[in-house]
């Protein structure tokens, strides 16, 4: 059987399309999954105001990747929180210490 | 002896977009009579706005013909497949696709081009892989509805009482069929390969949030063809949007109406090849299937069928009516592809998006108990090689691998 010749469409990008339904459920879904990032993942877009294909593959693209980048930092930022918690009991311990060093200083006196 | 079962190690759904059975395979009629698709002396037709017969023709184009969007949000495909009937004892007749697309634009003539469908030779790829390989004459979308809560069916099994396109939250205690395998003992390798970032996935509520390693873009799933390294299980999702790449342009062929029909075929060519000439397409099976019909027409009455646990709100389907998930969606393509099964297969039983879930779940982990019941319920694509599995249904069939399996060429 010969290969079967697949024909090569016809359509160029159309960046003024107008966005379906679909892509503007797509947007509405990521906007609400944003709104769960941390501020410092928030694409910046206004998304009510999309209305083309090209707008909303932006949008679509930012908060994918937005997504992605929270859940890859993570692990880091769990590390991070919990030297800072250790670091901030620490401080607070020898913040105890000293009160109780200097309590002992003033009875000495 | 089921060799094809034997040797099966990966199952792969492509998931298109908005298209029915008689849209895109009813030409095929003509061919296999045995395919229930349209030929000119059926008498299947729809009334127009000016109650004139409007027959099915052969004059369907790749694009800027479906323009605007034929809606197919859940009251229209109601009216679609009632044709306005309401009240008890209304008996479904499929007469109501061109007076739904009337609403849309008040032009007659643009609304018959909803009975418009695909000659055969239109659609090399989708037709050459339907007849070579199982094509399956009762398909239907889940729900007679749009496309998320017809996806969040080939996920779960259920969309939760959802009816519309709103995000939905998963209930306790059913999980997506992603993690059911990735949390399985021993664990199974489960992927959705969306096409970009641009496109993402349709999937973004409950699975994208919380759950990221189990996406993979479509540039990893042609690599992971190539280079025998599918996971047990892969959803592909196509490209949704016309968008900008760093390295130049995209073109949406997801076949969604207004989208280029051809792109899904390129789309549909590749996927095929890449896991046909890939090490493991001894070891594969592909699953082609359409989410839901995008409003167009088909002539097959969906059937009804166990009703689910989660009835819609009585608001949702806009009818005025809680829908109970008991009718299944207009009819979809629907193509199963491997080298175990002979060509020009044609299967008459029924099946919905909760087939999915269902087949994965029984061939990979031997079923799953908190399915929901149209899940419990739905019949599966392939069957379980662990001594569960009704042999007669399988399609699997052959004693002995085709080498006569079709190959495509990029023009």
């Amino acid at each position: 059987m010969d290969p079967i010749v697949v024909p090569r469409p016809k359509s160029v990008r159309d960046p003024n399309r107008p966005a379906s339904s679909l892509l503007l459920a797509q947007v509405k879904h990521l906007r609400e999954a944003e709104k769960n990032l941390p501020p410092q993942y928030h694409s910046g877009i206004f998304s009510h105001a999309i209305q083309t294909e090209d707008e909303a593959a932006e949008y679509v693209r930012a908060v994918t990747d937005a997504i992605h980048r929270a859940h890859d930092d993570a692990p880091a930022e769990r590390v991070r929180r919990v030297r800072s918690r250790k670091r901030k009991h620490g401080i607070e311990i020898a913040a105890v210490a000293d009160e109780a060093a200097e309590r002992e200083d003033k009875k000495e006196e | 002896m089921a060799a094809g079962l034997d040797n099966l190690k990966h199952i792969v759904v492509l998931m298109m977009e908005n298209r029915s059975f008689d849209h895109m395979l009813g030409s095929l009629k003509a061919v296999n009579p045995a395919i229930d698709g349209y030929i000119d002396s059926d008498p299947f037709t729809n009334p127009d706005a000016n109650n004139n017969p409007v027959k099915p023709q052969a004059l369907a184009e790749f694009q800027g013909q479906l323009n605007p969007d034929p809606d197919h949000h859940f009251p229209a495909v109601d009216v679609q497949i009632y044709n306005g009937q309401t009240g008890k004892g209304r008996v479904a007749n499929m007469q109501g696709f061109v007076t739904s697309y009337f609403h849309q634009r008040e032009d007659v003539a643009h609304s018959q081009k909803i009975m418009y469908y695909f000659k055969q030779s239109d659609l090399p790829v989708l037709t050459t892989l339907a007849v070579q390989f199982a094509v399956f004459n009762k398909w239907f979308a889940s729900i007679p509805g749009p496309t998320i809560c017809n996806r969040a069916f080939a996920h779960y099994g259920t969309s939760f009482g959802r009816v519309d396109m709103d995000p939905f939250d998963v209930i306790e205690p059913i999980k997506s069929i992603y993690t059911r395998l990735v949390t399985a003992s021993p664990p199974r390798q489960a992927k959705v390969y969306y096409y970009d970032t641009s496109s993402s996935t349709m999937e973004v509520a409950n699975l994208l949030q919380h759950q990221t390693e189990v996406f993979g873009t479509y540039p990893q799933f042609l690599s992971d063809c190539d280079k025998g390294l599918l996971p047990d299980y892969s959803f592909v999702e196509p490209n949704y949007s016309d968008h900008d790449t760093d390295d130049g342009e995209e073109v949406a062929n997801d076949q969604h109406p207004d989208h280029d029909v051809q792109a899904g075929e390129q789309l549909i060519a590749e996927v095929y090849t890449h896991i046909k000439n890939g090490p493991e397409w001894a070891s594969t099976a592909l699953l082609i299937v359409y989410d839901e019909h995008g409003a167009i027409f088909d002539h097959v009455v969906p059937p009804a069928c166990q009703p689910d646990r989660f009835p819609s709100s009585q608001v949702d389907p806009g009818t005025g009516q809680p829908f109970q998930f008991d009718r299944l969606g207009v009819r979809v393509p629907a193509i199963l592809i491997s080298p175990w099964i002979p060509k020009g297969t044609v299967v008459d039983r029924v099946f919905d998006h909760a087939s999915i879930p269902a087949t994965i779940s029984k061939f990979f982990l031997g079923g799953y108990s908190d399915a929901s019941p149209r899940e419990a319920n739905a019949d599966v694509f392939i069957e379980p090689n662990n001594g569960q599995g009704n042999m007669a249904n399988n399609l699997l069939s052959l004693d002995v691998m085709r080498d006569d399996c079709p190959d495509f060429k990029m023009s």
